[in-house]
């Protein structure tokens, strides 16, 4: 079974997946943060970060499925409350139109989580809404196994001091968890 | 005079002395050699191989053969018949950018081609050229590029990515080396996802030479998947297994170990004596080319 690790994040992936962890270059001002794509079919070099380029590929027993790092300024917004990625999901979970591109037949979930202080969002796109129930074990599979470790040093929010060294701001923790699918 | 026959005398002793303890060496390396079953003629010698597929040259430790133990010795490489030679796994491991790639060359309907290159080999400098130009490679349509160079313990990160064109999956990956069974660089490996394996590898020297190996492969493959009724093809056999069926064909075939057709001594013992092969051929049934 391969291992993808980078970035802080651990996919041993189960087969027939291939995957990536990327920092993607930046666009203009902005600073990119990891993004974790995989896909039980061939990924295009330039799949975009949800899946945009490679869902159209995408035959109905086919899975794509991303985990998108925001930054910090996201922690502790309530759309990020919900603490832990979801590692079993259901065929209740997964909604045609959750997609961020209805294609037909195709299925999508979506949650917003924060785990080891880090914002996330995980995206999950169905070949087939009505093969769903055979697909998700394997998105089980495959998400089941993935972990996120506390954010880098480098990555993490820094507090600059004129007198003191750097000191690293831990993340803030929501009070309590209610977060909520985005279907 | 005396004095230097004296000196001479010593010397000799001494070589003496110094012949006496080297065989003596040599008789306890030899002894442990012979008790280790490495020696040459062992009577209790076995055919080879191990229960486990593992190629080991001698036999068990100790004489009883009641209770046998295993020398963890293996010499060479693996014997054809031990290898997996059309397995296809998975090429993971890391970019030159430092993000993690994992690519799947089996189960879709495409062609991957895998090119093994080094960041510093001159042979190498070509092809790195070649692939900035993707659309001028010649590849039949639908195939997959993919460089694999040997993992950052054993390349530069910088020097790769400095050579590895945008857009152009790139992994370093010392156990795909492995796994594929690189002979050096440069190599390639072409891998029909359909079937889930290798259907062709080699060295080349240009990239249209490479174009041709993939253009021959695919249609090798072609011929065999149509023509065999072999398990070996049907079922994706490999290694030990793909042998184990070839010999059952080979039985069943009435051909059995020890048969004469199975060493040929010339061409009349493969085909016949000339004028003959056209009868043979209309009185034996069609026998499928084996795995």
């Amino acid at each position: 079974m391969a291992v993808l690790s980078a970035h802080g994040i651990e996919a041993p992936l189960p087969p027939g997946f291939e995957g990536r962890i990327v920092i993607r270059a930046a666009i203009g001002r902005e600073v990119p943060y990891p993004v974790a794509n995989f896909s039980t079919f061939a990924l295009p070099a330039d799949v975009g970060d949800f899946g945009s380029g490679a869902v159209t590929l995408m035959g109905p027993s086919d899975i794509f499925a991303t985990l998108f790092e925001y930054g910090p300024e996201s922690l502790g917004k309530p759309l990020f409350a919900r603490q832990a990625m979801p590692r079993a999901l259901t065929a209740s979970d997964f909604r045609p139109y959750v997609l961020r591109r209805g294609l037909n037949g195709q299925s999508g979930s979506q949650w917003f989580f924060t785990e080891a202080g880090r914002p996330f969002t995980l995206y999950v796109v169905l070949g087939s809404h009505v093969q769903r129930t055979l697909l998700i074990p394997r998105v089980n599979d495959l998400i089941g196994t993935v972990s996120i470790a506390p954010n880098l040093p480098s990555m993490a929010t820094v507090t600059p001091s004129s007198t003191q060294s750097p000191q690293v701001s831990p993340a803030p923790v929501p009070a309590r968890s209610t977060g909520a699918p985005w279907n | 005079m005396v004095a230097l026959a004296i000196v001479l005398s010593v010397v000799v002793l001494l070589m003496a002395v110094l012949v006496a303890g080297l065989l003596r060496s040599h008789a306890d390396i030899l002894k442990a050699l012979h008790e280790l079953g490495v020696g040459v003629g062992e009577p209790g010698a076995t055919d080879g191989h191990s229960h486990d597929g593992q190629r080991r040259h001698g036999p068990t430790v100790g004489s009883e053969a009641a209770d046998p133990v295993r020398v963890p010795l293996t010499i060479g490489p693996p014997l054809p018949g031990e290898r997996n030679a059309t397995s296809a796994p998975p090429v993971a491991g890391m970019t030159p950018r430092g993000d993690a790639l994992a690519i799947v060359v089996t189960g879709g309907e495409g062609l991957t081609l895998l090119a093994f290159l080094s960041s510093g080999c001159a042979t190498c400098a070509g092809f790195w050229q070649a692939f900035r130009t993707p659309d001028q490679l010649g590849l039949p349509k639908g195939t997959r590029l993919v460089v694999v160079t040997k993992g950052a313990e054993l390349e530069i990160p910088g020097e790769v990515a400095a050579q590895a064109p945008e857009g152009l999956p790139v992994v370093m990956s010392t156990d795909a080396w492995s796994d594929y069974e690189v002979p050096g660089s440069p190599f390639f490996v072409l891998v029909d996802g359909a079937s889930g394996r290798r259907i062709g590898e080699g060295v080349a020297n240009h990239f249209h030479q490479v174009v041709e190996l993939v253009r021959r492969a695919q249609s090798d493959a072609r011929v065999f998947t149509i023509g065999s009724r072999s398990r070996g093809l049907v079922d994706g056999l490999d290694g030990p297994e793909r042998e184990l069926d070839n010999d059952r064909e080979l039985i069943d075939a009435g051909i059995l170990p020890g048969d004469p057709t199975l060493y040929p001594s010339s061409l009349d013992d493969i085909y016949g004596p000339p004028g003959e092969e056209r009868r043979r051929d209309a009185d034996r049934p069609p026998i499928s080319r084996a795995g």
